[in-house]
């Protein structure tokens, strides 16, 4: 004990008071933001990094998805349905079935988990942009020649991206929130520190930076991509 | 001396206003807390107090959870300084250092880091291990006496040469299988028991009784053959232990002088003992049935509370319940003053 004596004897207080209270466990601390500097920067980095990381890949596999569901109208219901269905399953479980696939405590789990995840959103959601551009626009884009290509991207896609856009952003504030459940592999983001001060007798100033940080990286996703789209759709602006 | 009337002029005002409040009558113990413990019937009527103690489980009731290293057994093969080192963490930790510092992060404060680092200062004679190399990554799972002791380790293993970080994890049913494989990590601060049993249900499925007892050499021996079909090899349990314990408050262990829960027994053969713990403690066989069969303890009352969190804890020191069910590492049983 004599080699604690030293770290204890600090703060110890002098009049016996609850222990939950021993110490002062503010909400708001900024001093712990500032002495974890380090450890915060380095969890947001990673929820960064698999936010981006599982909308663009679940963009990548959607869009075909959209493309073929509007080609082939019988797949648009199993497409969307199955889609519906991996949404329904419980992320805790989701993880627990990836990991022997994809390795216990990789960030992988976590990335396949919330990009399946997305497909839900993104896929409905390209679908109805898709579906929204008029027959009438593409009939004349093809009697111009327009290739199958050069269709997609001068006519469809300029006219379904408002309808995309949404898509991304949805799917991008979501899975920020998402993201935190990863800490049952030890890849959870931000969720680490909520967790973590959860298990350390409610360390609140912990737990309000984890859970801060989230809802200040969902709104700064967003506007990020509403910006994207006012300077993706300059024509949206002229007309108004 | 000093410090003690420090805490008892205190507790003993706490004491009366309590008795004060159980007079007015919403606790249904409250009519025991006014006589006092002198009375026959209610002799181990629930004392407030905010110092805890664990009462000695002497006939062994609960699981051995000594924290023991736990390393990839290809690793360990490889670096034959491995170990030993860890070894000299496990001779040095006891349960009381453990509590401190999990106290020392939990109340106070203070970075896992921080703790360990100092800990280790203070305990592991750097001189005398054997010195390896290479890198090493001690897992450790996000709560904070995982964390201490993830960065003990690994501070010890720099100190013996090795290139040591820390590693966050999850679940066990998660970390387990990868550092069975040794890949991701290869060090981690495991619990004897809970580990034995785990281990057991991995090899030989899911079963009502592991193979753990309170035993700690029992469990080891048990453990052995587990661990060598699973490839992971284990280190020397140490004296510290994080498993289920039964608290009370220090005026109530001082009021009836006993340190052990056969000790409690025999003072409180009237039955007014009142148990906290969690909801399914009166079913679980390590906890009221237990207590009742092993102990021959008899209860007046069993509260619903948490297991080993903070609703036990406020519960004791409040005086609504006189034992109740805690971790034996838990910070909130520091000395307190």
């Amino acid at each position: 004990m004599a080699s604690l004596g030293a770290l204890s004897a600090v703060s110890v207080p002098a009049a016996p008071v609850l222990a939950a209270d021993a110490a002062p466990n503010p909400w708001f601390d900024p001093s712990y933001v500032t002495d974890n500097w380090d450890t915060i920067v380095g969890h947001l980095g990673q929820h960064v990094r698999l936010t981006v990381g599982a909308v663009l890949l679940g963009a990548l596999i959607a869009l075909p998805l959209a493309l073929l569901a509007r080609r082939t109208r019988f797949l648009a219901g199993p497409v969307l349905g199955l889609s519906s269905i991996v949404y329904t399953i419980p992320s805790l479980a989701m993880f627990a079935f990836l990991a022997p696939f994809t390795g216990s405590l990789s960030a992988t789990t976590v990335l396949v988990g919330l990009t399946l995840y997305t497909l839900v959103i993104l896929v409905r959601n390209f679908l109805a942009g898709l579906q929204g551009v008029p027959a009438d626009v593409r009939e004349a884009a093809r009697g111009m020649g327009y290739g199958s290509a050069r269709l997609f991207l001068r006519v469809d896609l300029p006219l379904a991206l408002p309808a995309f856009m949404a898509g991304l952003r949805i799917a991008t504030v979501s899975t920020v929130a998402l993201v935190t459940v990863g800490v049952i592999t030890g890849n959870g983001g931000l969720g680490q520190l909520i967790v973590g001060g959860l298990n350390a007798n409610f360390y609140r100033a912990e737990i309000v930076t984890g859970a801060v940080g989230c809802v200040l990286l969902a709104l700064v996703a967003d506007v990020l991509l509403a910006g994207l789209e006012r300077l993706l759709t300059p024509w949206t602006r002229a007309a108004r | 001396m000093h410090s003690r009337a420090r805490i008892l002029v205190p507790l003993a005002l706490t004491g009366l206003l309590l008795t004060a409040c159980g007079e007015s009558g919403s606790s249904g113990t409250g009519g025991a807390e006014a006589s006092g413990g002198s009375a026959s019937g209610d002799a181990c009527a629930p004392v407030a107090g905010e110092q805890l103690v664990v009462l000695e489980d002497d006939q062994r009731l609960q699981n051995a959870d000594n924290v023991v290293p736990a390393v990839n057994m290809a690793t360990a093969m490889a670096n034959p300084a491995l170990l030993p080192a860890l070894d000299a963490v496990s001779a040095a930790l006891t349960t009381e250092e453990l509590i401190e510092l999990n106290a020392a992060v939990d109340l106070e404060r203070q970075s896992a880091e921080d703790v360990a680092a100092a800990w280790v200062e203070e305990n592991v004679d750097a001189a005398t291990l054997e010195q390896g190399s290479g890198p090493v990554v001690v897992g450790g799972s996000n709560f904070t006496e995982s964390t201490i002791l993830a960065n003990v380790y690994a501070d010890v293993l720099g100190a013996a040469g090795f290139d040591a970080s820390v590693r966050e994890v999850g679940n066990r049913e998660l970390y387990l299988p990868a550092l069975i494989s040794g890949s991701e990590i290869q060090v981690f601060p495991e619990y004897l028991s809970t580990v034995t049993d785990e281990l057991n249900e991995l090899t030989n499925g899911p079963t009502d009784d592991g193979p753990a007892t309170g035993d700690v050499q029992e469990t080891r021996t048990a453990l052995q053959p587990l661990a060598e079909q699973a490839g992971l090899v284990f280190g020397e349990p140490s004296e510290a232990a994080d498993q289920n314990a039964f608290a009370v408050t220090q005026a109530l262990a001082d009021e009836l002088g006993v340190a052990t829960l056969s000790e409690l027994a025999d003072a409180c053969g009237d039955g007014s003992l009142v148990l906290g713990g969690p909801t399914e403690c009166p079913e679980r066989p390590q906890c009221q049935p237990g207590l009742e069969e092993t102990y021959g303890l008899q209860f007046a009352d069993f509260r619903e509370l948490d297991a080993g969190g903070p609703l036990t804890k406020a519960a004791l020191q409040q005086g609504e319940v006189s034992i109740g069910l805690v971790f034996s590492s838990d910070g909130a049983l520091a000395q307190q003053g």
